[in-house]
């Protein structure tokens, strides 16, 4: 033990440039939340505008100034705000904000090291993080307003900078956020594959580590597989940008002029953007999976049933989620029979996503469930995975598809299947591991208040958006008001974004609970879960190195819950086994 | 906040030692799938007819045989360090820093070569813009390996590796090798494309 190295004591070293994996989980989290919340905000906005279109909402404009003038959301802000929410959403709060927060907080810990492989690495990671974030806020006050082409960002509309408004100084800092984004994710993604390859404590074998650990293994190598390709797809859009190539772009006229590119096609940027933004998908999806799989046989208080399956079936997964991008572009003109191959490979995630669902269920039954708000959060996973997969069947076939592409049932299924099960599967983290991120415990009545009003909100505001869709609302859409179409489609509108606005309020409940519980909730026991991996091991204050002495050693898999002897007695007197506890005599370890 | 065996410099080498060349690999991994990504934009675009068979300048055929003369010269003085012929070693990363900014120059003889017959990075000929684009990454790729080299070089010369410990050599000797076979595949991709 050394402690002579006193800059480690310094405020600036303890809580900005740290290289402590744990202090770097609560810089992801915070930040990751802090742009999630204003992701919500704006999403709420341009509900209010499709809920009661040309309706003036002059409170709003004390918030918006001249983005709401009169109270009305003027058009070009109304597709910056879409654009904004939908990047803030899919990437800084769901990928970093995610990723970010519980790699860093659970790898270490739970496989049992000292710290990440690289610490200085995993600094510049949240460091580029917040850089790319304070960049895309910065791009909300540019001229033009920020991006405004869809959180897609195709070409034509990002490739000329007079194409609308948004196009040009907000989409610059639209891609240069991104590129550092990328840079970010990078380095965190080499840090967490390494770390869990090279750095595992005694014992800890491939098949004992927490399906937690899995999950964030795939996501890593998913990440570090997909999002170079989306640098290169946003690299050629620069060079279309700034340097005059065509790359994108071929035969077009703005305003009567002609302009000086040829040969380019806008689809070569889809076929790379959905190169990564199908894998993304999963990126986002895989961390909440592991996180509630491990909540769930937690406090079910059984093994979790088909370990090897869940394992399985996350490969399965990661695999065929870079062969489906096709099903993104059915209506390019793609031809037929390419379009039944994507069809193919895309309805085949069914099989392994049913398998977890089989799973979480299974582990679930006959359970002696524990309800706290991560139960009810990752129970609620479940729920979202289901109803948000089986509209999946409906957009992976490519003849439905076409009929529904571009509306409000696109937007109904994604949202539920994947912000939904990851924004749930983040919350049901936050509320478990709280203990471990600020060694406090968190309000239960208030989380499930929480739980009730967010998943009631999020399928008021969600479920209806499917009837809009088979209905033909086309989404991002300024306003429905203006076709005699979708008149009888007012109540629905209005429906949604009542919820929506109960949404953002259910939220509050949330950030008041996590800001007073991290301060003054009552102190948290070291195992408050009764949890059998290494992270209940660890002092409840944090330190650089997390065990005082040796790294404990692992004798078994993280699931040895309500084990019982040939008597029906639990096996050392409590319903689980601390991964650390050695394998008695005649113990059966399962294979593991 | 207590620190634990963090400050120790055994456990600083020993996670070094554990991780370098993992981290190394995965990151050139995610380089493969960004030139993947590249190259595979080429053969969509291609499907464009946009392309006019632009000759291949001859300097890049020159750059091929410097970058495997590099590799080999590298190969060598790695040889040397771990049997602790520090001379020969020494010569050896030089020969490699030389014939690694020769690889860059007969790259900006390709460029020249191409301005002087009329085709740029911008414009409309896409085939063009990509020839430029493929080979200037890879240089800016090729530039952090030579950072790294010169590294290499420094402490060569100040006779700080040994044959026990060598770790910064093979880190550095592996990225190397990994530009070396970059650039034949995109040698011998643009001389397909280019056809």
């Amino acid at each position: 033990m050394s402690t002579h190295h006193h800059h480690h004591e310094d405020f600036l070293f303890k809580y900005i440039f740290s290289t402590d994996h744990k202090m770097i989980s609560k810089q992801f989290l915070i930040t990751g939340f802090t742009m999630g919340f204003i992701g919500l905000v704006m999403s709420t906005l341009f509900r209010l505008q499709l809920g009661w279109p040309g309706e003036s909402f002059e409170m709003v404009e004390l918030l918006m100034g001249s983005w709401q003038e009169n109270g009305i959301m003027a058009p070009d802000k109304y597709l910056a705000l879409v654009t904004m929410h939908g990047t803030i959403m899919v990437f800084f709060l769901l990928t970093a904000g995610l990723s970010g927060t519980f790699s860093n907080l659970l790898i270490p810990l739970q496989i049992g090291a000292r710290d990440m492989a690289s610490g200085f690495l995993n600094m510049l990671s949240y460091w580029f993080f917040f850089l790319s974030s304070v960049l895309m806020l910065i791009s909300l006050f540019v001229e033009g307003g920020a991006a405004s082409a869809g959180w897609t960002i195709y070409p034509p509309l990002s490739a000329l900078p007079q194409a609308i408004p948004g196009s040009g100084a907000g989409m610059t800092l639209w891609l240069f956020s991104m590129a550092i984004f990328i840079v970010s994710s990078l380095l965190g993604s080499l840090n967490y594959i390494v770390t869990i390859f090279n750095m595992r404590t005694k014992g800890m074998s491939m098949t004992r580590l927490p399906l937690t650990i899995w999950a964030f293994l795939f996501t890593a190598i998913i990440g570090v597989l997909s999002f170079p390709v989306l640098l290169s797809a946003a690299l050629l859009l620069v060079m279309d940008r700034m340097f005059g190539t065509s790359f994108y772009l071929s035969d077009i006229y703005i305003g009567g002029q002609v302009l000086d590119h040829a040969g380019g096609s806008p689809i070569l940027f889809e076929h790379l953007f959905w190169f990564l933004g199908h894998p993304e998908v999963y990126i986002v999806l895989l961390p909440a999976l592991g996180i509630t799989s491990e909540i769930i046989s937690t406090m079910a208080r059984k093994p979790i049933f088909g370990y090897r399956a869940m394992i399985g079936s996350m490969m399965a997964i990661g695999f065929l989620s870079f062969i489906v991008w096709g099903h993104h572009m059915f209506v390019t003109g793609m031809n037929p029979f390419l379009g039944a191959v994507f069809t193919f490979t895309t309805l085949l995630i069914a099989i392994p996503s049913a398998v977890k669902v089989f799973n979480y269920i299974t582990t679930l039954w006959k359970g002696n469930i524990v309800y706290s708000p991560a139960t009810l959060f990752s129970v609620g996973l479940v729920s979202t995975f289901i109803t948000g997969g089986v509209t999946g069947l409906v957009l992976g076939n490519s003849a439905l598809d076409i009929n529904v592409h571009d509306t409000y049932f696109v937007v109904g299924h994604f949202h539920i299947v994947m912000g939904l099960s990851a924004i749930f599967g983040m919350f049901a983290g936050v509320y478990h591991w709280f203990p471990k991120l600020f060694g406090r415990m968190m309000n239960n009545k208030l989380g499930n208040l929480h739980f009730w009003t967010t998943i009631a909100s999020a399928y008021g505001v969600f479920f209806p958006m499917h009837f809009l869709g088979l209905a033909g609302v086309p989404r991002r859409y300024y306003t429905n008001s203006e076709f005699p179409l979708f008149d009888n489609m007012v109540d629905i509108n209005e429906f949604v974004s009542t919820f929506a606005v109960i949404a953002l309020v259910a939220q509050l409940i949330f950030m008041f609970n996590f800001i007073y519980s991290a301060f003054r909730g009552p102190r948290a026991p070291q195992n408050p879960w009764k949890g059998t991996t290494l992270e209940w091991t660890t002092p409840v204050e944090h330190i650089h190195g997390n065990w005082y002495g040796e790294i404990p050693a692992v004798y078994r898999w993280p699931y040895d819950y309500s084990k019982v002897d040939e008597n029906g007695e639990f096996l050392y007197g409590d319903d689980y086994i601390m991964q650390t506890t050695p394998m008695g005599e005649n113990e059966n370890d399962g294979g593991h | 906040m207590t620190s634990i065996a963090m400050e120790n410099m055994d456990y600083k080498q020993e996670v070094k030692n554990k991780t370098s060349k993992p981290l190394l690999w995965i990151g050139i991994v995610s380089i493969v799938m960004f030139f993947g990504g590249l190259t595979s934009a080429v053969i969509v675009s291609q499907g464009g007819g946009g392309f006019i068979n632009i000759a291949l300048p001859d300097a890049f055929l020159v750059s091929t045989i410097v970058i495997v003369l590099s590799s080999i010269a590298f190969h060598l003085g790695l040889l040397a360090t771990k049997k602790g012929k520090q001379q020969q070693a020494k010569m050896a990363v030089l020969a490699t820093m030389v014939l690694g900014l020769t690889f860059v120059f007969t790259q900006y003889l390709g460029w020249s070569d191409l301005v002087a017959r009329g085709y740029y990075l911008s414009g409309t000929s896409q085939e063009s813009s990509y020839l430029y684009l493929l080979t200037i990454l890879h240089v800016l790729h090729l530039i952090g390996g030579l950072v790294s080299l010169s590294i290499v070089l420094v402490k060569t010369f100040k006779k700080r590796y040994t044959p026990q410990n060598y770790l910064g050599v093979e880190v550095s000797i592996t990225y190397w090798h990994f530009l070396g076979g970059l650039w034949i595949y995109l040698f011998f991709f643009l001389m397909y494309i280019t056809a």
